[in-house]
């Protein structure tokens, strides 16, 4: 597991070991694979029925529940720990989005050369 | 013809450079002089706002969905009461507009009052409309003054403003490019008389509202005067060009702030018009780099033959939205502050429609890029010390916006919509605390939902239930704001129309963050031959009226009817139901770690369902459901997890299944190709 000090926080369940250049689940320091490619690769995923989660409360076609041929609720977990990291309701089908990628050398520039430093996990400009 | 080309809207929409003389002017503002000044503008604008509110008559007016603003010469907005932040950043289009093309024919002069509605000039949809008049000060331009405000008819094809069943602008009833409608401080009869035709449906709503914008306009114009008699007109001029400055620095400093990188985003659409369609009502790529922000709408469906589609100015009004309550809250409302964000918008999106398009309907679309915009910003925002603590899902989009058209119990033609469903949306869940519930209007985060005791004085209704809307907030480790339920009765009058616009009846709207989910869907329902009214009067104790039981137990009798929300008129009879929602916020984080004591306090108020708390939090409650057995609560919690780990899938085998899936042909007529959403054929439009 990587040192807590080196870790930046990218979402709540999502840390970035920026000198490692990893993804690495944030409630159980499991890694998530290369940070520079979609997280969601080193995820658990499953494909959600939306009326499982959102159920009818009448009968019909309308019925405050979401149509599961119109959509799903794709679920992200942590092969770790099974914590619930992302969803995403997509139709059926879908490509599944790549929603987070840091600009990585960028970044290490800017803490590098002191513009950004890192404290409790989180950026802060020192300009 | 001069419609402005993206090009131009684009350009108009940055500052434009300071002139030697505003340089000038700035340079003698002394300290504590200049944040009085900011001080001053905001007591003219407040003072101009409540003239606003109380002398305008449409709904939309008395809930506060409208903007007075204060503008450099030049045309660049300095300052604004909101209201809507929708069009803070867009109006300096519609007076850079007429700067450039009527400073000579019809001329700009002390006393104008220009007007305008038509989103190819710089609005959203053409039921907001805005009166515009230059601030002269001895023969010189010196600034401007405007008042926007949504009013709830056009006479298009339907009631109300915002057809569902346009087919392009012809059917949208009146659409004016910037006009002048009065000089020397008056406005002309000949236009008065063109006006209020349009708005024969609700004649007194109509032009109360226009002469409301008017005044409210004035009142500005004569403070600020009031400010250059008093302090000199230099200090006026250098006060505007340093709330630009100071709110540019300030921007270019918060986005520079961040971490570089590409950030994505994908939000659907369940319906065009009234007819059910998927759409990819926004595929957004936002790129940081530097001390700029670019978003990309590549990928969005392409534009369709409805009222659902969105003028580009359109969108970048529903981002000023999000901006401007999340991250540019510390920010003056100063057009500058876009200065650093850069758009792309390719032809022929549905973000990009083409002139002849309808797009009274655009707020439920434009509304989806707001959406994306939130879960842009959260994954560029959490990991800053400086910004995180503002990361929220979207607040709940989905609404029933029921117009009522006809003549009101005291026989005057109405035509309005029943704003209580609109300003009571959730918020949502936020990474410091829950949403709020029924916050307000997402369009419009100062909205107030109207007094009950006033709607029913003017309207032929009585509302018989206001409640929050069970389970309607996005579960999650902080849940989304809760929205709300009302409902309708048709009273004391014999029949009124009905329509109503909307979306979110198939597909959840927006995304959640974070392993939260979103809102439940909205039907719309009615109940015609109703037997509630006849059960009042006998004051019926078997009469319930919780909205959950009244839905799932038909504890009213009647002809139910359950169907897209967005519906074409139809008349309804004394004593006929409707029903009005407001969505609920999607929820941000894993469920699974939403504390337990906050569970039994949603439950106690109703907030959510036992079902939800069982079921989606897996909370382990006392029979009496007012604690949670802790032990056995983790237990429950624990036991998912590990069940998620045996359901989940690893990438390469998830992806071979769910890449051969797609949906029904039927519903992807208005989607473009699948699933890349580029357009398939030409649009024709009547």
């Amino acid at each position: 597991m990587a040192d807590k000090a080196d870790l930046l926080r990218i979402t709540e369940y999502l840390d970035l070991d920026l000198g490692r250049e990893q993804w690495h689940c944030n409630r159980c320091g499991r890694a998530l694979g290369p940070a520079r490619e979609n997280y969601k690769k080193g995820c658990l995923i499953y494909d959600r029925d939306p009326r499982e989660i959102h159920p009818a409360i009448v009968e019909g076609q309308y019925s405050f529940s979401p149509d599961p041929l119109w959509v799903r609720i794709v679920e992200f977990y942590c092969p770790g720990c099974g914590t619930q990291m992302e969803t995403e309701y997509l139709p059926p089908g879908h490509p599944l989005t790549w929603d987070i990628e840091i600009d990585i050398d960028a970044l290490k520039q800017r803490v590098s050369n002191g513009e950004f430093v890192i404290k409790n996990q989180r950026i802060e400009s020192t300009q | 013809m001069a419609i402005p080309t993206l090009a131009e809207k684009l350009e108009w929409l940055k500052p434009a450079p300071a002139t030697e003389f505003e340089l000038e002017c700035a340079k003698n503002i002394r300290p504590g002089e200049y944040e009085i000044g900011v001080q001053i503008t905001n007591d003219i604008l407040d003072e101009a706002m409540e003239i606003f509110v109380r002398s305008s008559r449409s709904y939309f007016g008395v809930s506060g969905d409208s903007m007075v603003a204060i503008f450099t010469a030049q045309g660049d907005l300095i300052n604004g009461s909101c209201g809507t932040y929708l069009h803070a950043i867009i109006q300096p289009i519609i007076l850079k507009f007429i700067l450039k093309y009527y400073k000579e024919n019809p001329g700009i002069r002390d006393g104008d009052i220009f007007y305008t509605n038509d989103a190819l000039y710089g609005g959203i949809h053409n039921p907001d409309q805005v009166a515009i008049m230059p601030v002269f000060h001895e023969q010189e331009l010196i600034a401007w003054a405007t008042a926007a405000l949504h009013t709830t008819e056009t006479g298009a094809i339907e009631p109300g403003g915002m057809p569902v069943t346009a087919k392009s602008r012809f059917e949208e009833g009146m659409n004016l490019p910037p006009i002048k409608i009065g000089e020397n401080f008056k406005l002309r009869n000949d236009f008065l008389e063109f006006y209020s035709v349009y708005g024969l449906r609700a004649p007194a709503m109509f032009i109360s509202d226009l002469r409301a914008r008017c005044t409210t306009a004035d009142r500005v114009r004569v403070r600020l005067l009031e400010q250059m008699e008093k302090r000199g007109v230099e200090f006026v001029v250098g006060l505007m060009r340093k709330m630009l400055d100071v709110a540019e620095a300030g921007a270019f400093q918060k986005v520079k702030s961040l971490p570089d990188g590409t950030f994505r985003s994908v939000v659907f659409n369940d319906a065009i018009g009234w007819r059910p369609s998927l759409v990819r009502a926004c595929f957004l790529t936002l790129t940081k780099r530097g001390e700029r922000l670019t978003f990309d709408f590549t990928g969005t469906s392409p534009e369709n033959p409805s009222s659902y589609n969105v003028h580009t100015q359109a969108v970048v009004g529903h981002l000023a939205n999000f901006m401007y309550e999340y991250f540019f809250h510390d920010l003056p409302i100063c057009s500058s502050t876009f200065a650093p964000i850069d758009f792309i918008f390719p032809p022929g999106i549905l973000l990009n429609p083409d002139k002849l398009a309808a797009t009274s309907c655009c707020v439920y679309i434009g509304m989806q890029t707001r959406c994306a915009t939130h879960n842009c910003f959260a994954k560029m925002m959490f990991c800053s010390a400086h910004s995180w603590s503002q990361v929220a899902s979207a607040p709940g989009s989905q609404h029933t916006a029921q117009i009522c058209s006809g003549h009101s119990q005291w026989n005057l033609a109405v035509s309005d919509v029943l704003s209580f469903s609109l300003n009571t949306q959730g918020q949502g869940g936020r990474a410091t605390n829950d949403g709020m519930d029924a916050y307000g209007f997402a369009w419009c985060a100062f909205g107030r939902a109207p007094d009950c005791e006033q709607v029913e004085s003017e309207l032929p209704l009585t509302i018989t239930l206001s409640q929050h809307w069970r389970d309607s907030s996005g579960p999650g480790k902080n849940r989304g704001g809760s929205g709300a339920v009302q409902q309708w009765m048709i009273h004391k009058v014999p029949a009124l129309l009905s329509l109503c616009m909307g979306n979110g009846s198939k597909v959840p709207l927006g995304q959640p963050l974070f392993g939260g989910y979103a809102s439940a869907p909205i039907p719309g329902i009615s109940v015609k031959k109703a037997d509630l009214k006849q059960r009042m009067e006998q004051g019926d104790p078997l009469l319930t009226l919780d909205h959950r039981s009244i839905f799932e137990n038909r504890d009213i009798k009647g002809d139910w009817k359950f169907e897209l929300i967005a519906r074409t008129p139809d008349m309804y009879a004394e004593g006929d139901l409707l029903f009005g929602f407001s969505g609920g916020g999607p929820g941000y984080g894993d469920p699974l770690e939403r504390a337990s004591e906050t569970i039994v306090e949603d439950l106690k108020k109703n907030i959510i369902s036992e079902w939800t708390a069982r079921n989606i939090y897996r909370v382990a409650l006392n029979s009496e459901r007012s604690k949670v057995d802790l032990a056995k609560t983790e237990e429950l919690r624990a036991s998912e997890r590990q069940a998620r780990l045996g359901r989940g899938q690893r990438y390469d085998d998830f992806m071979q299944e769910w890449s051969k899936k797609s949906p029904p042909k039927e519903i992807l007529e208005w989607y473009g190709s699948w699933p890349d959403a580029k357009p398939l054929a030409p649009i024709f439009r009547p």
